[in-house]
């Protein structure tokens, strides 16, 4: 079996072990190359169609490219979408300018999510996070608990062999279940060439720049690239150095930090 | 009743107060002017008060790491607020989990067990019985780590939740409305309401080191103030003008700080007499502002440093850079081997070096007025297992010149809302009577003192 395969097959058996422990269960779907990814091979894990809810956490500062895109797809895929939006947070007028940015994705994302998975009593969500794309991530394991303050005490994680993993859940608590951590972001690429996915336009170079990350408008920033089609990023990420996530104003505690040490003259 | 009665070696006691920023010089000078009643009683009874050096660069991250290691950055490995991680350009932000030497409450705690320093081996196997500490509000010290006791993370710590240990204390701290810091971006636009947040948060703080100090058994009590640093930031320059529409809440802010140590070493002495061990100190001084001075403007200018208009920070480094500067008066060697644009190499750095000092040294501001004091290379002052971290030069600029690292500043001298600037040579430690220290103290001093109290 080819490589793609290899891990097509690994996320696929992920999501179906998911699904049969847990009924309560709901794909997080930002839109973005990874969880479109996923959510791609969760029709393909249950013939087409999904049998649990898609969640979009929107903060209301997505990019237009990215609306357009969910909801295209929520229609030609027979989705059921559940938008999770902290309305109470909006209407006060929350946003990356007005409070600090760690605030903000504290509030429109994480809380957003929190008041979901309360509502729909969710008890397992499936993300379409990988190892290798930020630091602290290369500590997940495929199932991961979470307590009720959302901490992740990944010192405590129990130990994970292949098809033993953890999935007792107690009350208060959700799991949390990334099919697609033993995927690199060029193995990604190629998967969505090889499926012929669509993916947002905002990847592809226009005027010499692309996104390649997305997330919040106001916290994302493009990288020069040449790269116009899936065979040109393909081709610029294997000559690469710097980190993926780079563009990202978005990691949070950084972002945090950098606003703390600049209202004292540093940097 | 006490089942044992206590044996004279347990009883030790130490307390420490931290005042951020605080200069020796400013503080005999309102001394003098019987501004601090309190600090005054202290220092003339069996105390000593000392101009101090801070570690260098002289910022908060560096000097209280060094303070509470007792070991020089090429040993914690902590150069600024900012590094670069490696063989690259990307930003980081070093925190307590990057510091490689552990922190000497936690050598009295016996909590350093396979993470030694040279300091702690000259003092691990002399601690016998672990000791209980206090330690709120140290800069650099987030995410807060176990330590034998209570530890609250001072700046810059981000998420209260993981800035406490243990976890069960977060509660109590939401309860009060703890702050970790003032929201130092108010006074940019704001100086009354930041002034007035100041002086909240100060209160807040006093009443958690003051819950703390007695609810707590300890050892070992370690506070640290921050709000001097802000207050200083903004408002240096109505320290000694009494004309100045803020001198008077400057004084003000300096007398609750006296009344405050006051009524710590009062309950102190109270409880545990005359010998407990007593050292209020700060990790650098403070002068007044004159003139911003931007690094790399002047690197750019000088031909060392070329930068992409577009990208974020470092990450605009272009190929023929040679040299480049990070806060407050870093500057590290674009050398081919450490960096991906790389362009000079490891032959060429002694002369690059001593052309970069030179030019340097030839800086003057729009008066005629040299601006560098000292440079120092790499190897002249950082000694250790991460030695190969640290900046290949290092500049002190004369007082009121402040050495900024900022990339896009447009010329070399500039003015912002800032009034005051870090000093090294002056900071200041108040210490018992009679410790043997060799010539002027620097930050690094003091970790030895106190441990020497409780060895010996």
């Amino acid at each position: 079996m080819d490589h793609l395969s290899v891990l097509e097959n690994k996320s696929i058996f992920i999501i179906r072990e998911a699904y049969y422990r847990f009924k309560d269960i709901a794909l997080l779907w930002s839109v973005g190359k990874d969880s479109t990814t996923l959510l791609w091979l969760c029709r393909k894990a249950f013939f087409g169609h999904i049998p649990f809810p898609v969640i979009h956490i929107d903060t209301s500062y997505k990019f237009p490219e990215m609306y357009r895109f969910r909801d295209e797809r929520a229609r030609e895929w027979g989705l059921n979408l559940i938008v999770g939006r902290n309305e109470e947070k909006l209407k006060e007028g929350m946003g990356p300018a007005t409070g600090s940015k760690l605030e903000c994705c504290s509030e429109l994302k994480t809380n957003a999510l929190k008041q979901v998975i309360k509502r729909y009593n969710l008890k397992a969500i499936l993300l379409g996070i990988r190892r290798d794309e930020h630091g602290i991530r290369a500590k997940e394991r495929y199932f991961s608990p979470r307590d009720a303050q959302f901490k992740w005490d990944y010192e405590n994680q129990p130990a994970e062999l292949w098809d033993q993993y953890k999935s007792t859940v107690y009350e208060e608590e959700h799991f949390r279940i990334h099919p697609l951590l033993h995927f690199t972001e060029l193995d990604i690429w190629n998967y969505v060439k090889r499926e012929d996915l669509p993916v947002v336009e905002l990847y592809f170079s226009k005027e010499g720049k692309r996104y390649r990350s997305i997330g919040c408008a106001p916290c994302c920033s493009p990288i020069d690239s040449q790269a116009r089609t899936i065979d040109e990023i393909v081709e610029e990420l294997r000559a690469t150095k710097t980190s993926e996530r780079a563009g990202r104003a978005q990691d949070k505690e950084d972002a945090y930090t950098m606003q703390k040490l600049r209202a004292l003259g540093y940097m | 009743m006490r089942l044992f009665k206590k044996t004279a070696h347990h009883d030790k006691k130490a307390l420490i107060i931290g005042i951020d920023g605080v200069p020796y010089t400013l503080i005999r000078e309102y001394l003098d002017r019987g501004y601090l009643p309190n600090l005054k009683a202290i220092v003339g009874h069996g105390h000593e008060i000392h101009q101090m050096n801070a570690s260098i660069p002289d910022i908060s991250s560096v000097s209280w790491t060094t303070f509470a290691t007792g070991v020089n950055p090429a040993e914690h490995g902590i150069y600024g607020f900012t590094a670069l991680r490696p063989y690259s350009y990307a930003l980081s932000f070093p925190n307590a989990s990057d510091v490689k030497a552990p922190p000497f409450w936690n050598i009295l705690g016996k909590m350093a067990e396979g993470n030694a320093s040279t300091f702690s081996l000259r003092y691990h196997k002399k601690i016998l019985k672990s000791r209980r500490s206090i330690i709120l509000n140290i800069p650099h010290t987030y995410p807060a780590y176990p330590v034998n006791g209570i530890l609250i993370s001072g700046f810059v710590a981000i998420d209260l939740e993981q800035a406490v240990f243990p976890a069960s204390i977060h509660g109590y701290l939401k309860e009060i409305d703890y702050l970790i810091d003032v929201d130092a971006q108010k006074a940019h636009h704001d100086k009354d309401e930041f002034l007035r947040d100041l002086f909240s948060c100060f209160a807040t703080r006093q009443k958690v080191v003051q819950h703390f100090f007695q609810e707590e058994p300890w050892d070992l009590f370690v506070a640290c103030v921050t709000e001097t640093d802000r207050l200083h930031h903004f408002f240096f320059d109505a320290a000694l003008d009494e004309g100045h529409p803020y001198h008077e809440a400057f004084v003000r802010f300096y007398r609750e700080l006296d009344a405050f140590i006051g009524d710590m070493v009062a309950a102190f002495r109270r409880e545990y007499g005359e010998d407990a061990f007593l050292m209020i100190l700060s990790d650098h001084g403070f002068t007044a502002l004159r003139h911003e001075v931007y690094i790399n403007s002047f690197l750019h200018e000088a031909g060392f440093l070329k930068l992409n208009p577009d990208g974020q920070f470092y990450e605009r480094i272009e190929t023929g850079t040679r040299a480049f500067g990070m806060d407050p008066g870093r500057i590290y060697i674009n050398y081919r081997d450490r960096y991906p644009r790389g362009a000079v190499d490891k032959k060429e750095g002694d002369r690059l070096t001593e052309e970069i000092k030179e030019a340097l040294r030839s800086l003057r501001d729009p008066a005629g007025t040299p601006v560098i004091d000292r440079i120092y290379a790499r190897d002249e002052i950082y000694r250790g297992p991460l030695a190969e971290q640290a900046p290949d030069l290092v500049c002190l600029p004369h007082d009121g010149y402040d050495l900024k690292g900022k990339l896009e500043s447009a010329g070399i001298f500039g003015r912002s809302v800032f009034t005051g600037m870090h000093t090294w040579h002056d900071a200041l430690c108040i210490a018992p009577q009679g410790i043997a220290w060799d010539g002027k103290p620097s930050i690094a001093d003091p970790a030895d003192a106190i441990m020497r109290y409780f060895t010996d």
